[in-house]
């Protein structure tokens, strides 16, 4: 008899998980799963599904998750004005397959985001007013987007906070600001010891840099925002103050997804693309976002795309105290700017 | 075998049968010349599992497997056990498919099949030895590896509590049993 209540009890639980659920109010936490192409991908709706205004963040790596951007400041100060989707991208957090490493690449990815996009505006109604914001490698992934096809058509503004849209030029770029910076880190005796070894490096490769030297150039440039103090420190304590047991989060699905994804044997490609050649496409409105000592994605990436789209309606805005983890290290700046920016155009 | 399987914050149930195949009955004799009892059963294992992670998924999950019990005489023991088997995840929520016309449709028992593998070691009283109680209590500590898993092995850490009911006459089988003095 016990048997049969638990299995009853099992088959109840299994049912209502599944069941529909779209919530609008003001203070809404819809979580629900997009399957294309081999790939279960979750998607957690948090905040002002009422605002009929949704903020979609493009999440870094890859595979890092989404469950790493949802902070209290961001839920104070974005949410609760408008909704907020925290979409994990296909082998990356709380997102769920079978073999389908063959599918992790940019244009899956890119027609996966078409797909966010589309399931929103199904959800919450074609009148729903989007907004995507690429943060990182979530940079490229929103350049590829909005330079694909028609996609643009689909959002009403661009958010490029802390991206690269041009690997190559990104290494250049880290490159050129780890010499300059170093070199005056050193002319003032901090750090003299570690900007030697990077400085050194930066020297002794000068250019069409390999995968494996582009890697050193970002892990280089990880290191040397810890260098001043004025830019928060980010480490694993920091990332999971959001409470992953409140959140109920996958921590072993996230962490494994994440290995897989940044070992992916994608990376490589993706340290060949660019999308500065194709920007001209780019028509709406674009807010770009950017630490003043993030190494890893220099302000030159922005001003690269700042150049070259194609609107009169663009804004370069950079922190003073962050480096390549914006919204962690400058949650007032970023949330500010990000409200203003959807306020003038939803 | 009835239990509370959860996967450590998360609820869960697992109901299984075992299957008593060999018992060695040990006595171990110390330097100081004092001996003791121990038995050392082995069963085959067969389980039916589940845990609800809420927003993730619930995972069913049938496992046959080989423990390895070895029990003192005053009835505390400690065991053993791998287990292969097949899972079948359920996704924590409504799940959707747009198609290239941007046509959406709910996709119906959204989840995926994964291979399972796990390894459980754990520690329990055996209420038949000193009480003449036909019943067990363990907890024991496994980790699940469901594979492929988006093309890699998911791994799961997973806590048990539960008891071990041991009819007198449940299905009897052919045990083979020794005595053996070290």
């Amino acid at each position: 008899m016990k048997s049969l209540i638990t299995i009853a009890f099992m088959l109840f639980v299994l049912v209502s998980c599944q069941k529909e659920t779209i919530t609008y109010g003001t203070n809404v936490s819809d979580t629900f799963y997009l399957d294309n192409n081999g790939a279960s991908m979750r998607l957690l709706v948090e905040g002002n599904t009422s605002s009929k205004t949704f903020l979609i963040i493009v999440h870094g790596g890859p595979g890092t998750s989404s469950f790493l951007y949802k902070t209290d400041y961001i839920s104070q100060n974005i949410e609760n004005k408008y909704a907020v989707v925290y979409w994990d991208q296909r082998n990356a957090g709380a997102s769920q397959g079978n073999s389908n490493g063959d599918q992790l690449n940019l244009p899956q990815m890119t027609e996966d985001l078409k797909k966010v996009i589309q399931l929103i505006k199904h959800r919450y109604g074609d009148d729903s007013g989007i907004f995507i914001l690429g943060h990182s490698f979530g940079g490229l992934l929103t350049a590829s987007f909005m330079t694909t096809g028609n996609n643009q058509s689909l959002v009403k503004g661009w958010i490029f906070a802390d991206g690269s849209h041009n690997y190559p030029l990104n290494d250049t770029l880290t490159r050129e600001m780890l010499l300059i910076v170093g070199q005056k880190q050193i002319d003032l005796k901090r750090n003299v010891s570690q900007w030697n070894v990077i400085i050194d490096y930066c020297n002794a490769h000068t250019g069409n840099f390999t995968f494996e030297e582009s890697s050193q150039l970002e892990s280089y440039a990880a290191d040397a925002e810890t260098y001043f103090h004025k830019v928060k420190k980010i480490n694993l304590a920091s990332l999971i103050q959001t409470d992953p047991i409140k959140y109920d989060w996958p921590v072993t699905s996230i962490l494994v997804n994440q290995l897989y994804s940044s070992n992916a044997s994608f990376n490589r490609d993706l340290a060949k693309t660019e999308f500065s050649s194709v920007l001209y496409r780019v028509t709406s409105p674009t807010l770009l976002l950017c630490g003043k000592y993030d190494f890893i994605c220099p302000s030159g990436l922005d001003e690269d795309i700042l150049k070259r789209i194609n609107t009169t309606d663009k804004k370069l805005a950079i922190s003073p105290i962050s480096g390549h983890d914006i919204m962690y290290q400058d949650e007032s700046f970023i949330c500010d700017e990000v409200n203003a920016f959807i306020e003038k155009h939803k | 075998m009835l239990s509370y399987n959860s996967s450590v914050i998360y609820p869960g149930a697992r109901i299984g049968i075992e299957l008593p195949v060999k018992t060695i009955y040990l006595t171990k004799t110390s330097r100081s010349g004092k001996e003791r009892d121990f038995t050392k059963d082995r069963f085959v294992t067969t389980n039916l599992s589940w845990y609800h992670h809420p927003a993730f998924h619930d995972n069913l999950y049938f496992t046959a497997g080989w423990t390895m019990r070895r029990t003192k005489a005053k009835g505390f023991f400690t065991e053993f056990s791998p287990e292969l088997g097949l899972s079948r995840t359920f996704l924590g929520g409504t799940t959707y498919q747009v198609d290239n016309n941007g046509k959406v449709t709910v996709k119906k028992l959204a989840g995926y099949y994964y291979a399972l593998a796990s390894v459980g070691g754990g520690i329990g009283y055996d209420y038949s030895k000193t009480k003449q109680k036909p019943f067990l209590i363990f907890s024991k500590f496994n980790v699940l590896m469901m594979f492929p898993y988006n093309s890699t092995v998911y791994l799961r850490p997973a806590i048990e509590i539960g008891f071990i009911y041991k009819p007198a006459n449940f299905i009897s089988l052919k045990v083979k049993s020794r005595h053996l003095k070290e």
